[in-house]
């Protein structure tokens, strides 16, 4: 699966850079910067940042 | 500082039409300014019959790809296209990219052309309508007199907007009753049941059907068959819209435009790239590729060694800017920050590539349409194309030269 942001409705809460720090940095607006956008499927703490988005943003896709 | 479109109210009335090689799409306008279905069964004869199979086997043969911009294989939306439930061709006449005339001069002058095309699919997939889409109020009147003159039912609709909001998503969102803007999921407009193509495709469609696939490839390239609607403009003496075979040399383009030396071309607009003004790019899609740019619409502007090009830079990158639906945050911040990059080196300011490099990179790939993308990929050429100029301005504070608005878009 794979990271992907609605850039319409991102509002740079920055929230899934915190949550995913490891792979999500911020521009300096505070918009994200995704690393590496492959999530494996098991990946809860992605499932948790996806669910905590405040603007409903962040989402996973398939493929 | 805004930047604002230099571009006649008045649709193609004015624009010069010339070609070079024979003309398809544009027969028969050197002896009429406006051909109307009458002439143009004269000039083109009958449209022959447009079964499903038919019209695939007749795309296939050729390849036809989109010309809006993306260059999309036509057959293989008609083929992404639902087996039930609603179906709809849009015309995407909106030719939303500044530099371009092209489908304005296709939808006043030769309108039956596009609409043969667009009903021809309709027909092929059982649509229950044929829609065109238009930004200008004096296109709209013009394709509206061309469809009374014909047997055939065609909505024309003037959608609202600028730049963006003829990405063809945009554009079947409007027509829907929403917002004139790209949504933020990227998904094809075929999954609804729309089949959208930009004007001169749907011409092409025309030509092909009459002329069958192998008459078509008798002209253009072995990838890419067939003839191209070219805008030029610029440093040129004749400005206008050419008709020209697939392939053709930029050398020969220049040559016929009667285009003044040049420091740099633009090719395919404003989503396009600056290249060194080299004469055996060839204009088709693989051509400009290969010369790392796009052929975009087909668009091509000459900057000559009379303006600043830097200048001329500083102002098109504000315009892309304003063009920005501010939707997403990347390119609502990102290209207005690029804007002013662009101006400090204008202005001669020390150290602002690197920054304007950086700005590059973060609106890329970070939007819900190809705005942000295709502003980089034109800032990107340019930038590395004119760092003579950029340090001649770092340097003395300014080239010397005026900015005379090569681009078509205005201080």
């Amino acid at each position: 699966m794979r990271l992907e942001i609605d850039w319409t409705r991102c509002d740079g809460s920055g929230l899934c850079a915190e949550l995913l720090a490891e792979r999500i940095t911020r521009d300096e607006w505070g918009y994200p910067l995704i690393a590496d956008s492959r999530v494996a499927e098991d990946d809860r703490s992605a499932r948790r940042a996806v669910a905590a988005c405040p603007a409903l943003a962040l989402r996973l896709a398939h493929a | 500082m805004t930047a604002t479109l230099d571009r006649p109210s008045s649709a193609a009335a004015g624009t010069p039409v010339w070609t070079i090689g024979a003309p398809r799409l544009l027969a028969g306008l050197d002896r009429f300014p406006v051909i109307d279905y009458p002439t143009h069964l004269a000039v083109h004869g009958p449209m022959p019959g447009s079964d499903l199979e038919r019209v695939l086997t007749q795309l296939d043969g050729v390849g036809l790809a989109g010309r809006g911009g993306a260059g999309f294989p036509l057959a293989a939306k008609l083929r992404a296209m639902p087996a039930h439930g609603r179906r709809r061709v849009v015309v995407n006449g909106t030719e939303s990219e500044p530099a371009s005339r092209k489908d304005r001069v296709l939808l006043t002058r030769a309108p039956h052309l596009v609409l043969d095309g667009a009903l021809a699919v309709a027909t092929a997939l059982g649509a229950a309508g044929t829609t065109v889409a238009v930004h200008d109020e004096a296109v709209a009147t013009a394709l509206r007199a061309a469809v009374a003159q014909r047997p055939d039912r065609v909505d024309v609709v003037v959608v609202p907007g600028g730049f963006v909001s003829g990405e063809a998503r945009a554009v079947i969102r409007s027509l829907d009753g929403g917002p004139a803007l790209p949504p933020g999921r990227r998904t094809p407009p075929t999954e609804h049941g729309d089949l959208l193509a930009n004007a001169e495709t749907f011409a092409q469609v025309a030509v092909l059907l009459r002329l069958g696939w192998r008459r078509f490839a008798e002209t253009g390239t072995h990838h890419e068959p067939g003839t191209t609607l070219l805008t030029v403009g610029g440093a040129v003496g004749r400005p206008g819209v050419v008709e020209l075979p697939l392939g053709t040399p930029l050398g020969i383009v220049l040559a016929a435009a009667q285009a003044a030396v040049a420091q740099a071309v633009v090719i395919g607009g404003y989503h396009g790239a600056w290249h060194p003004p080299i004469p055996r790019i060839t204009l088709d899609r693989a051509g400009v590729a290969s010369a790392g740019g796009s052929f975009g619409a087909g668009v091509l502007l000459v900057v000559d060694e009379q303006t600043c090009a830097l200048g001329e830079l500083a102002v098109a990158t504000r315009w892309l800017a304003d063009q920005s639906a501010a939707q997403c945050g990347p390119c609502r911040f990102g290209l207005p920050a690029l804007a002013d990059d662009v101006h400090q080196l204008y202005r001669g300011a020390p150290n602002a590539v690197e920054i304007a490099f950086r700005h590059v990179r973060a609106v890329s790939g970070r939007g819900a349409c190809a705005h942000p993308d295709g502003a980089a990929r034109f800032v990107t050429s340019a930038l590395h194309m004119l760092q003579d100029e950029i340090e001649q301005h770092a340097h003395a504070g300014t080239c010397g030269r005026p900015v005379l608005n090569r681009l078509g878009v205005t201080a």
